[in-house]
């Protein structure tokens, strides 16, 4: 579904990506991982448009998608879901998730798609008329996500869903992830919770320095030694 | 753009209504101080405090979509005018009209101007924000604002602009004679119709961009690109676009303002100037960014200005709206309406 090709990309004339390589397949769960600054979000902004690509190929259902503008993008069904506290806040729930679906044509779409929201989300249409200022975090990011799947994507990236959660809304969010992709979508995860993020998913990458270190299959990554170290922690000073 | 009113800090408050008093028992004290003068003080303070406050939106309304302060507004107000007053002279001594409307020849005559300032100016502001200045957003990916030079640029853009109406209508004051009928009488007192058009106009246009604003799809695309662009992008807006929008419109409100001084006062090309400073002190007064925030500022400055030169000395007409400015910003900083950076979608 989405496959990224030797992708160098960075800030201004900061150099980030050194050449990425990954794949997402269709209706699977991948988690992207890694620590501070090794360049996940930047993999997420190159693909969905917000900086440019400077060399390499993103292909996303057979086209290059690199460099196109981010609403064509979005246009195209490949949407980023950003944090949490990314909303506009002086807007209520239902605006916000209205210009979620801003892509779509027909009234009647946006209404269904705002009944399929609700219908993720029961916590959202309690607080619909609420402005998003005065959400909790989690439903904050509840909203997010739920913006994202207004406009009939084919593929959603995630951004950190579990950033300032308490765990118990983490794993509430992360199942509803896994409904998200049993109705059909193929879901990219940037996560820095690798626990969570290696039980939700199908296929992980662990990125490093703006390269793609490991990757495998999230039950074996679970195991290696090499990903255990540098990011689960603690395997050889708590033994 | 649009939230509730921040009721300030109590002192702030106290403080800011002491001095209200104060001048309002300045004011009557005056020996000029009737009901009749009173009367036209409001009509005349109305009036003019809709056309800063009209400016005024202009400028909130693009610094909260684009960030970028707009000191070349007031040149857009004056080319406005000059846009009504251009068609008002190619209509002006058309037989036809005056045949198939004897009554109403006047007023439909300006309407079209209105429209026409409004569209011209529309269109006119996004050429200018597509040529000019987006060029110079390059840095900063296309549709932020790299640094002070934009803002710079505003008073170079202002002079150019001043210039080439100098070149294409000269520098002499020119009427703007439209035929809107007789004086109406309000309440005994008896008011040029202009200033009737003024408020009436005015306060529609500004209910007209609320409407557009929370009630339209591209509204809330406006409010969201105004709020966040990158954000705004990952939901599918297209933002360079929108950007434009958010010019144009702003630029279009000021042509209709222009074009409604017109018959009131006259049509001179160094116009711009003092209504974009004294629509800046609305703004500030108001709240800058903050739309409602404009019109109330529009109006605060207008009745202001208008009964300090009537009850206090004529002399310094332009001083007062500065001073509201001072004094606002001494005692409220934020303004009437204070908008906090995090809420101004």
């Amino acid at each position: 579904m989405l496959k990224i090709n030797q992708l160098i990309s960075g800030y201004g004339s900061v150099q980030i990506l050194n050449g990425a390589n990954m794949k997402v397949e269709k209706q699977s769960i991948v988690a992207l991982l890694g620590g501070n600054g090794t360049g996940k979000s930047t993999i997420l902004r190159a693909a969905s448009g917000l900086i440019r690509s400077w060399k390499g190929t993103i292909e996303f259902n057979g086209e290059q998608i690199q460099n196109l503008p981010a609403h064509e993008i979005v246009g195209r069904g490949l949407v980023q879901v950003t944090q949490g506290k990314d909303v506009f806040p002086a807007m209520s729930v239902t605006e916000n998730l209205k210009l979620g679906g801003f892509i779509l044509k027909s009234k009647q779409q946006l209404s269904d798609n705002l009944e399929k929201v609700y219908n993720y989300f029961p916590r959202l249409n309690e607080r619909k008329d609420q402005l998003a200022a005065t959400l909790s975090g989690g439903e904050l990011q509840m909203l997010c996500i739920g913006r994202g799947l207004m406009s009939n994507p084919k593929m959603i990236m995630l951004d950190e869903p579990s950033a300032a959660l308490a765990p118990q809304i983490v794993l509430d969010i992360f199942k509803n992830i896994n409904r998200i992709r049993q109705d059909g979508l193929t879901v990219l995860v940037v996560e820095q919770n690798v626990r969570m993020a290696l039980l939700l998913a199908d296929y992980g990458y662990v990125i490093k320095d703006g390269v793609i270190n490991v990757e495998g299959d999230s039950k074996k990554l679970m195991y290696d030694e090499s990903v255990k170290e540098s990011y689960l922690g603690g395997t050889k000073a708590n033994v | 753009m649009f939230n509730k009113l921040r009721i300030g800090k109590k002192g702030e408050n106290i403080i800011f209504g002491t001095f209200v008093l104060l001048y309002i028992g300045w004011c009557v004290n005056s020996p000029d101080m009737n009901i009749e003068s009173l009367k036209s003080v409001l009509t005349i303070g109305l009036s003019v405090g809709i056309i800063y406050g009209l400016v005024a939106l202009g400028i909130s309304l693009i610094y909260t979509g684009l960030d970028v302060v707009n000191f070349s507004h007031g040149e857009f107000f004056m080319i406005g005018a000059f846009a009504g007053l251009t068609m008002f002279n190619l209509l002006g001594n058309q037989d036809w009209i005056f045949n198939i409307f004897p009554d109403a020849y006047g007023w439909i005559i300006y309407v079209v101007c209105l429209f026409t300032a409004f569209v011209s100016m529309g269109l006119f502001g996004v050429f200018i924000e597509r040529v000019f200045l987006r060029p110079l957003t390059k840095k900063g990916g296309g549709y932020t604002v790299a640094g002070m030079g934009i803002i710079i640029c505003g008073f170079g853009l202002s002079v150019v602009l001043i210039n080439v109406a100098y070149l294409i209508w000269n520098p002499v004051a020119k009427p703007f004679p439209a035929e809107l009928g007789l004086p109406m009488e309000i309440g005994g007192l008896f008011l040029p119709i202009t200033y009737i058009w003024m408020i009436v106009v005015g306060l529609s246009v500004a209910a007209g961009l609320w409407f557009f604003l929370n009630k339209t799809k591209m509204g809330l695309g406006i409010r969201a690109v105004a709020y966040s662009k990158d954000v705004s992008n990952l939901v599918g807006i297209n933002v360079p676009l929108y950007i434009s929008i958010i010019f144009g419109i702003a630029c279009a409100i000021a042509g209709i303002g222009g074009t409604l001084v017109g018959p009131t006062y006259q049509v001179v090309v160094f116009m711009g100037y003092i209504i974009l400073m004294k629509a800046f002190a609305a703004a500030v007064v108001g709240g800058f960014g903050n739309l409602p925030g404009a019109i109330v500022g529009g109006f605060t400055v207008g009745i202001f200005e208008t009964a300090s030169s009537f009850y206090i000395s004529g002399s310094h007409k332009d001083l007062y709206a500065f001073l509201l400015m001072i004094v606002v910003l001494m005692i409220k900083p934020t303004g009437f309406f204070g908008v906090q950076v995090k809420m101004k979608a």
